[in-house]
């Protein structure tokens, strides 16, 4: 990346050596760059090449094997303190308000418990829906504007939870613009499942989700709209998104497809109570018509609070980071009704005539509700440029991006190194690829800032142990409805002897011959079970959740998004 | 045992295992009757069915009485039967002995008063003769190598409880 361009930076030096070194991605191709910061010239490039679909990371040729590396996009102090060179901002990007039909909060109820729980950045996705497209998309805007006055240190995305055809449910949102809602509004009407008619998955409805992809970023080509991202929600809940529906997302356009939810919201439903349990995150379902035939029944549940794709060392998740293409997780709250809040929809109004709820009003304690407030258990924390709504799109985008549940760690900053090279923004972060010379001797450091503080169930979390999974890279797979990753598992796990401050550790790679990747989770070790690819592959991996008695606080994990690393 | 392919198209298994019910009523509840469900794709997602019965068990008329299977749905049919037949798919909903698993109830006796001959978990350690079932008074049972297994999970309280729960949350429940 290009640093000479940051007046304001330190001047330290790269190991041109042995990765893309600073001078070899110009300033416009680096995300970690605010827009804000360049010049006229580069801004127009930056233009063009997103407008290419040729900004992000790995986006080139859907892959990190076939492109320089844009993706290298390490930090730089910048003019405020960031740790490791970025402004994390922690966010939540799948929530609802009364302009959904199954829930009940203002936009502004929402974002002051964001604020209030520690976020930085939220997104409102109300449901995608008939009175939703006519009324509600248009409605939510100036409640979503007003909130953005209010709490000027809050970034508030608007969003939607597309019907995907075909499949489950998704987060869609776009930058903050004149044409925010006109962008959702002509998406919705084209492309909800629900809206038009589109929920069977049939290869004509399948296509008709590529295409609305491809929409959103047409939208961003065009100008009309600065970004747009889409990260499938709970992707296992129902078996319905098949592994060639993700992987078909995924490269309709990787700048906008990024993703999907590691962990899906309504963490709370999973709490012991008087009526008969729910199973944590709602997800308890059964293989359907619609389902996958492939998945087996041990995707329809959480472990450890996260979707069997991302849980499963081995999994879905691996299989794509195997074929060098990358995809994010996330992490959010899925709020609709909150557990133990006291407030009920507010009285007569209706939905389909008014695209919302009233307002809410003082009521019982909601004891049988499953979610919790945004930042109060879940949260996604971007390595972001800078404090703005390009810069966390972008972090996303660059899958600068770890995850965690109850504040079980305050900090994460993952690299892949160069061995011996301790400088302290040398090295590339999550998200990113380091290319070396073949034979290359790599460590990946990982610097975890241990819970210093209570989270918000006025407890000190503790971390027990961090993992390090890794798995060759082996390009693209024949069968694009492959859900397995032969080559990845556990290759290290670090006990953590300490409970406050900061822990550090190394994994050593050893001399690098073949390309791979690394990627990083931890725990509080209150529930462990092998990995359902065995032992061998994860011996402590999360447990599968028990409906009716998953305590969520009582069963922490963080996940780190992966970094790759491609000898040459 | 005589293995019929049924099959009306339906959308989804609840509504499918009624009119299975309805019709193993109609056919006077024959001792040993098994009625399953079977996702497909074939030609498009939906739930086929099969029924067996004992050879004899009903009468000749009343098996030639079944609602036809349209041309588009015989290979699903057929397939589910096939699979009904072999041990190799289904998902029992009618089965001797499933109107005694109700309450709580220790595998062996689950074993013992139904048709079920294995019980599986996922997500825990395997069950014991003693180890508690929730029924949840939903006890669907699938045929896997030959047996008809009932796949598990743990439940609260040191128990398990079948995998499909009766009631699972609908795709945009209303969380209230």
């Amino acid at each position: 990346m290009g640093h000479s361009h940051h007046p304001h930076t330190h001047p330290h030096d790269h190991d041109h050596d042995h990765h893309a070194g600073p001078s070899d991605v110009p300033p416009a191709l680096d995300l970690s760059v605010p827009d804000s910061e360049l010049s006229p010239a580069d801004v127009s490039r930056r233009g063009l090449l997103r407008g290419a679909g040729l900004l992000g990371a790995g986006v080139a040729a859907g892959s990190v094997l076939a492109q320089p590396s844009p993706a290298h996009a390490h930090g730089d102090g910048g003019q405020r303190e960031a740790k490791g060179g970025f402004h994390w901002l922690a966010g939540d990007h799948h929530i609802h308000t009364q302009y959904s039909s199954d829930a009940m909060y203002r936009v502004v109820d929402q974002a002051r418990h964001a604020r209030a729980n520690g976020l930085d950045w939220m997104v409102v996705t109300d449901h995608g829906s008939v009175a939703h497209a006519k009324i509600g998309v248009e409605k939510v805007n100036p409640d979503i504007r007003a909130a953005r006055e209010q709490l000027k240190d809050l970034l508030i995305y608007q969003g939607l939870e597309w019907n995907i055809p075909a499949a489950e449910h998704a987060t869609v949102f776009v930058a903050p613009g004149r044409n925010e809602v006109a962008v959702l509004k002509e998406f919705e009407n084209a492309y909800d499942g629900s809206v038009v008619g589109a929920g069977d998955p049939t290869p004509a409805n399948e296509a008709l989700a590529i295409a609305g992809i491809r929409f959103l970023g047409e939208a961003v080509r065009k100008r009309r709209i600065d970004g747009a991202l889409f990260l499938a929600n709970h992707p296992a809940r129902r078996g319905i998104d098949s592994p060639h529906e993700v992987r078909g997302w995924r490269d309709a356009d990787p700048s906008v497809a990024i993703g999907m939810e590691g962990a899906p919201g309504h963490q709370a439903a999973g709490l012991p109570r008087a009526t008969a349990g729910r199973a944590r995150g709602y997800y308890d379902n059964n293989p359907s018509a619609a389902s996958f035939p492939g998945y087996p029944l041990e995707s329809y549940r959480t472990w450890g609070g996260f979707d069997w794709m991302t849980a499963t060392v081995g999994g879905l998740w691996d299989s794509l980071l195997a074929e060098g293409k990358p995809w994010w997780i996330s992490a959010n709250s899925d709020s609709h009704v909150n557990y133990l809040d006291t407030a009920q929809r507010g009285p007569g109004g209706d939905f389909n005539t008014d695209g919302r709820y009233p307002d809410p009003v003082y009521g019982p304690l909601l004891t049988e509700a499953g979610d919790y407030w945004p930042g109060q258990y879940s949260r996604t924390h971007v390595g972001a440029g800078s404090f703005s709504y390009r810069a966390v799109m972008d972090g996303l985008r660059a899958g600068r991006v770890w995850v965690d549940h109850g504040g079980l760690i305050s900090g994460l900053d993952v690299r892949a190194r160069v061995a011996g090279d301790r400088r302290r923004d040398s090295g590339t972060p999550l998200g990113g690829v380091l290319r070396v010379k073949r034979g290359t001797s790599v460590e990946l450091t990982i610097d975890v800032d241990l819970a210093g503080t209570p989270n918000w169930s006025q407890f000190v979390p503790v971390l027990a142990r961090v993992d390090v999974i890794a798995g060759l890279v082996t390009g693209p797979v024949a069968d694009r409805d492959t859900f397995t990753a032969p080559t990845a598992k556990v290759v290290k796990s670090f006990e953590v002897g300490k409970g406050t401050g900061r822990v550090s550790f190394t994994y050593a790679l050893g001399r690098v011959d073949e390309p791979c990747y690394l990627r990083v989770r931890g725990t509080d070790g209150n529930r462990s079970a092998p990995g359902l690819m065995g032992a061998g592959v994860d011996p402590s991996g999360p447990a599968m959740d028990v409906i009716g008695a998953a305590d969520p606080w009582l069963d922490l994990w963080f996940y780190g998004n992966p970094i790759w690393v491609l000898p040459s | 045992m005589i293995h019929l392919g049924l099959d009306l198209g339906h959308e989804s298994e609840r509504a499918a295992e009624h009119w299975l019910y309805d019709l193993v009523q109609q056919l006077g509840r024959p001792a040993g009757a098994v009625a399953c469900t079977h996702l497909t794709h074939r030609p498009v997602p939906h739930v086929a069915a099969s029924l067996a019965v004992p050879r004899g068990a009903v009468a000749a008329e009343l098996l030639a009485a079944l609602p036809p299977v349209a041309p588009e749905l015989r290979e699903a049919a057929e397939h589910a039967a096939a699979a009904h037949a072999a041990g190799r798919g289904g998902r029992a909903t009618v089965f001797p002995g499933v109107e005694r698993l109700t309450g709580t109830l220790p595998v062996a006796e689950l074993l013992d008063v139904s048709a079920i001959e294995r019980v599986t978990v996922i997500g825990g350690a395997p069950a014991g003769p003693d180890t508690l079932v929730d029924t949840r008074d939903h006890v669907r049972p699938q045929w896997r190598d030959g047996v008809l297994t009932l796949v598990t999970t743990p439940a609260p309280g040191g128990r398990i409880a079948p995998f499909e729960v009766p009631n699972p949350t609908p795709c945009c429940a209303d969380h209230v």
